[in-house]
């Protein structure tokens, strides 16, 4: 079955669904972010890596205007999802951030039940007209993120009272209630132990047969594990993009092999 | 040279294993020098060093397959480190199996020492065996110094080996006819050169391990040889 494998980590016949073309953005007198262009692939997961500072978690937050909610950050340059400019300002950027979901380093869940955590997003969106539409969401969102299992039988305790790895999860159910099309991932394993990392990876694996995922991380095997492309920031550059095995085997730039060989900090 | 590792203990490990191959090289080049010169001196005791001397050799080649796998689990090696512990496996695995033709040069060479000598043939293999002992030096040399230019030329000149691979088949052929009961001796020396021109194969393999290493790319099939089966008849003997 190794073929199979082979076949399914092929990702170059997949349409890209985000396009950045000189991205550039400033924190104030600080040019965090160099004239980047890179095509994020559909239904493939995509991780960003590289030392901190290096651009990539400010890059990965322009990609849902997230940035838009920092006063000092100013970017520039053309960001599309699905070829309609992001930046455009008759775009809702709570709308875009429906579509382009994001799950962040620390588990967040609001102080409600878990059911409510879910159905959130769903209910201001609009997205169910009934009691019964809603319930079907979340079961889906929970089985989406491999929880529902363990949490069916008590749907209205606080989501707050989940382990740490499951309340990742339960982010991560949140995330995908809202039916986006990419997902943002800004380091979602770093508070986990090892199991629960290795469950959010395989969620990860399996979310991508239906979305666009993007990882940033500081670990490099979770980078190799996870995903088909990888991206190395380096002083706020793309330094090189490429498939991950590749990354890992051969990098092209000698900045990509220091870093991932553990030669620069 | 590359950058040191953040983890010091990293480089530490990588050159020890490294340093490994560079005597398991020294053994076998020594063995193989041994036991042409057995041969041609007819040196029985020199024989049997080489024979014994090759546990050495293969309980390096252990040692160092041990510690490229504790590498791959410990430190999990991308990118030029990665290449490395690959490249340190296959070139082990390349010594040792030159190691074996040493040995088995030396076992043939107690045989032959019973026997008539075939006038100028055993000068022939030991130049043969100094010829492809000077290509694996070279080959491990080019690979500490990761030369890709001098690991090119030295696949390219595999075909001096095969060339006088070639030369000697035709002596012994002739020897063959010229007198039936030269046949043993013959055919012994035969399986000599074979195995002679197959370390000269190795000492290949390792330059094509250079390249690897250094760029990533392992080379096509294209490099010239002079290796075709001879085709030599009695009419042209």
């Amino acid at each position: 079955m190794n073929d199979m494998r082979l076949v399914e980590r092929d990702v170059s016949n997949r349409q890209a669904k985000i396009e950045a073309r000189g991205v550039q953005v400033h924190y104030g007198e600080k040019h965090a972010l160099k004239d980047v262009d890179v095509a994020i692939l559909d239904r493939t997961v995509t991780a960003f890596i590289g030392p901190s500072g290096c651009g990539k978690s400010t890059f990965l937050r322009c990609l849902n205007r997230m940035n838009d909610t920092v006063a000092s950050a100013k970017v520039s340059g053309n960001i599309t999802l699905d070829g309609q400019d992001i930046y455009d300002p008759r775009i809702d950027p709570v709308q875009l951030r429906a579509k382009v979901g994001m799950v962040f380093q620390k588990p967040n869940p609001f102080p409600k039940s878990i059911y409510d955590n879910v159905a959130y997003g769903p209910k201001i969106h609009g997205l169910a007209r009934t009691k019964a539409e809603l319930d079907e969401i979340v079961e889906t969102s929970l089985k989406k993120a491999a929880l529902w299992n363990e949490v069916k039988d008590r749907l209205s305790a606080p989501g707050t009272g989940l382990s740490g790895g499951q309340q990742q999860r339960l982010c991560i159910a949140r995330a995908v209630a809202t039916a986006p099309e990419v997902l943002l991932m800004d380091e979602p394993c770093s508070a986990l132990d090892p199991i629960a990392t290795a469950q959010v990876e395989e969620l990860i694996d399996e979310l991508r047969t239906h979305f666009s995922v993007v990882i940033v991380t500081h670990s490099m095997q979770q980078a190799a594990r996870v995903s088909q492309k990888t991206a190395f920031f380096h002083l706020g550059s793309l330094v090189e993009y490429g498939e991950t095995g590749q990354i890992f085997t051969t990098p092209q730039d000698p900045r990509t092999e220091a870093y991932i060989t553990g030669r620069i900090g | 040279m590359k950058e040191p590792h953040i983890h010091t203990a990293f480089d530490r490990d990588l050159e020890a294993v490294q340093a490994h191959v560079l005597r398991m090289g020294g053994l076998v080049e020594q063995a193989l020098l041994d036991a042409a010169e057995a041969l041609e001196k007819r040196d029985e005791a020199l024989a049997q060093k080489v024979r014994t001397g090759d546990a050495a050799i293969d309980a390096l080649e252990q040692q160092i397959q041990s510690e490229c796998a504790r590498l791959l689990a410990l430190r999990a090696p991308t990118a030029g480190d990665l290449r490395m512990v690959l490249s340190v496996m296959r070139i082990a695995a390349a010594l040792e199996r030159a190691g074996d033709y040493a040995k088995n040069l030396a076992k043939r060479a107690l045989v032959l020492s019973n026997m008539a000598p075939l006038d100028g043939t055993t000068a022939t293999v030991q130049r043969m065996a100094r010829t492809v002992v000077l290509r694996l030096k070279e080959a491990l040399d080019a690979y500490i110094a990761q030369d890709v230019a001098v690991a090119a030329d030295i696949r390219d000149r595999d075909r001096e080996v095969d060339q006088m691979y070639n030369s000697l088949f035709r002596e012994l052929l002739t020897h063959m006819m010229e007198d039936p009961r030269n046949i043993s001796a013959a055919m012994h020396l035969h399986f000599i050169a074979k195995n002679i021109e197959r370390v000269g194969d190795h000492a290949t393999a390792i330059a094509e391990q250079v390249i690897y290493l250094a760029t990533g790319a392992v080379p096509g099939e294209e490099r010239p040889k002079a290796d075709i089966v001879p085709d030599v008849s009695a009419a042209e003997g």
